[in-house]
């Protein structure tokens, strides 16, 4: 690629936002690993993709298929989104007040478009770590706009597997480490799946 | 400014002396002068009736003299400042070495850049021109040198009828610097942040990337040389006497012979026209419909209580549309700005129909917000426009479609070897 390497650091106060990872379900799901880059408090949180890379945001496309709402005195909606490989976990409160009004009005089932931060949480004690999606933003979208999302995930999903491969990924060291049993090789499989199902 | 009076002056002065000098001519150098380099009008006036005094051979302060003489030993070669030394010409002029460069030949004993107030040029001095050495720093009157110039760069060819004096002169000269935008090939001044800094493709390469302004941006390279430091990405630095070089149209700032000084300041960078592709992961507030101060050359964004912050309540204000968000391609978001007309198309409500929903339905421009953000959040669309500190002022754009190539490009590549 022509880009260059280094992007500038820049001195300034303006704030860089983090990107917004695109990362099927079946990948999503497998995180264990949360970790704070930096002493900060406010320094970002990030769960740790099986593929080797560090995902503080995710913007995924697929269908809402269920939604729930919870809690009384803090009043918050669950819901589940499909894409071509498994099921998304997502929530909104009222810390999130726009972004629960919008899921709040959606019909199921729907194409929907969600941008949102990923965390680990446990049910209790006893059980494994699950995770779930906090929206930041959710609108619906169209059937086209779900399909560019499967391409668009698919190929950043063989990047992280390239750059797995080859080292290169930026944190592919520590994805070795807390992933000892997952081959990323597998989600190029689940890739491969996922675009067989995008009809033209 | 008017300029007329002052080069009247200045030809009637000559006319004394039997010269005719075209006043359009006296009137260019001295708007230069003024416009361009900021120098006190009386000023001007004095340093343009002296360089033609020296040009007509008039000897300073007086009338009479050898007009028109042309004797041998200056032989018809102009006595010129650095910036108007055309390609062709033979020239004498008067400047201060400001960089030695390592000679590219034997048949070259020395090379580097000479200045003066109006600008500077290359200089090589040919190996059988027996010249004597010239030092950086000190200043040199130059007689009968010929302004040659290879692939539109010009430099001044000291040769074997070439006189060349060291003369006393310790002023400090405080280049002009040039826009980004406007550099030419040759020798360049400019005021600039460094932006991108690029992985070395040589290994004689010390540093390259990117320097910009608010005009532009360009390539600049460093060479390893002793006492050669990097620039530190983010700062910002004047740089005076780099050398632009042009190859295959674009422009490139060689710093091996410049004066580089870093500085506190910042500079909001113009980055040139940029294509951005991704989703649209943000709809900011103020986005929609807004309303516009009127006061001619103001245009600020009112508040809702119609509230400029500089003209106060303007009950007379005009409508646009905007949409402020961020794109975002999954390795990098980047901050757009939609312009009305890229709004119109984008979302299909046009201002008008916006007005109609902002003054009619109960929620106001809230629902033009809320209208607006359901039709382009989520989406994938490309922006085009101009990059000017991370935001994409952005005067087009476009949907992405579904691309069948791509989707089988993307099926091969997945299930190719494992
Ligand atoms: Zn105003």
């Amino acid at each position: 690629m022509s880009t260059p390497s280094h992007e500038m650091g820049r001195k300034d106060a303006s704030f860089e936002r983090e990107p917004a990872r695109r990362v099927f379900a079946s990948e999503l799901r497998e995180c264990r690993y949360q970790f704070k880059d930096g002493e900060d408090e406010k320094s970002p949180t990030f769960v740790l993709l099986p593929t080797g890379e560090r995902c503080n945001r995710v913007f995924i496309v697929g269908t809402l298929t269920e939604k729930q709402r919870q809690g009384d005195q803090n009043m918050f909606y669950r819901g589940r989104v499909v894409d071509p490989t498994g099921t998304f976990f997502i929530m909104a409160g009222s810390y999130q007040p726009e972004a629960m009004q919008q899921l709040a009005k959606i019909e199921t089932p729907a194409f929907v478009a969600v941008i949102g931060k990923p965390s680990l949480y446990r049910k209790d004690e006893a059980s494994a770590p699950m995770i779930s999606i906090r929206v930041e933003s959710i609108n619906i979208v169209d059937k086209e706009t779900r399909d560019l999302w499967v391409l668009d995930t698919a190929e950043r999903t063989l990047d992280r597997i390239e750059a797995f491969a080859e080292g290169t990924g930026r944190d592919v060291v520590k994805a070795k480490e807390q992933y000892p049993t997952i081959d990323p090789v597998t989600y190029r499989k689940i890739a491969y799946d996922a675009l067989s199902q995008v009809k033209i | 400014m008017d300029f007329s009076e002052a080069a009247d002056r200045i030809s009637r002065k000559f006319q004394k002396s039997g010269q005719t000098i075209d006043q359009k001519k006296i009137e260019g150098k001295l708007r230069r002068l003024i416009e361009e380099f900021g120098v006190q009008p009386a000023e001007a006036e004095r340093s343009v009736t002296n360089e033609l005094n020296k040009e007509f051979n008039i000897p300073l302060g007086g009338s009479g003299g050898s007009a028109g003489s042309g004797g041998a030993g200056s032989s018809g070669t102009a006595e010129k400042k650095i910036a108007d030394a055309a390609p062709g010409e033979w020239v004498t002029i008067e400047g201060k070495i400001v960089a030695l460069a390592a000679p590219a030949s034997p048949a070259i004993a020395q090379s580097g850049v000479i200045a003066d107030d109006s600008g500077a040029i290359r200089f090589v001095a040919w190996a059988k021109a027996n010249a004597p050495a010239m030092t950086q720093g000190s200043w040199y009157r130059i007689e009968s040198a010929v302004v040659d110039e290879f692939k539109g760069i010009a430099s001044l060819k000291i040769h074997s009828g070439t006189t060349i004096k060291e003369i006393e002169e310790d002023r400090a000269l405080m280049p002009a610097t040039t826009p980004i935008s406007e550099l030419r090939p040759g020798i360049g001044s400019i005021r600039a942040k460094v932006v991108q800094e690029w992985d070395a493709s040589h290994e004689r390469m010390l540093q390259s990337g990117l320097l910009g302004d608010e005009t532009g941006t360009i390539k600049f390279v460093i060479w390893k040389e002793p006492g050669k430091e990097s620039l530190a990405p983010g700062s910002v630095y004047n740089i005076f006497y780099a050398q632009v070089d042009e190859y295959n149209g674009r422009l490139s700032l060689n710093l091996n012979t410049a004066m580089v000084m870093q500085e506190e300041g910042d500079i909001a960078v113009n980055g040139g026209e940029a294509a951005v592709s991704g989703a649209i992961v943000h709809v900011a507030p103020g986005s929609g419909i807004i309303k516009r101060c009127p006061v001619e050359g103001c245009n600020r964004a009112l508040s809702r209580q119609n509230y400029c912050p500089v003209h106060e309540i303007q009950p007379k204000f005009t409508y646009d549309l905007r949409i402020k968000g961020w794109l975002d391609d999954g390795e990098k978001t980047h901050s757009v700005l939609l312009q009305r007309d890229v709004v119109e198309s984008l979302t299909g409500i046009s201002l008008d129909a916006a007005k109609e929903i902002a003054e009619n339905n109960p929620l106001g421009m809230d629902e033009v917000f809320l209208q607006m953000r359901d039709k382009v959040l989520g989406r994938y669309i490309t922006c085009h426009g101009r990059e000017i500190d991370n935001r994409v002022l952005v005067n087009k754009c476009e949907p992405v479609g579904f691309e069948s190539e791509k989707h089988t490009a993307l099926l091969n590549r997945a299930g190719g070897a494992s």
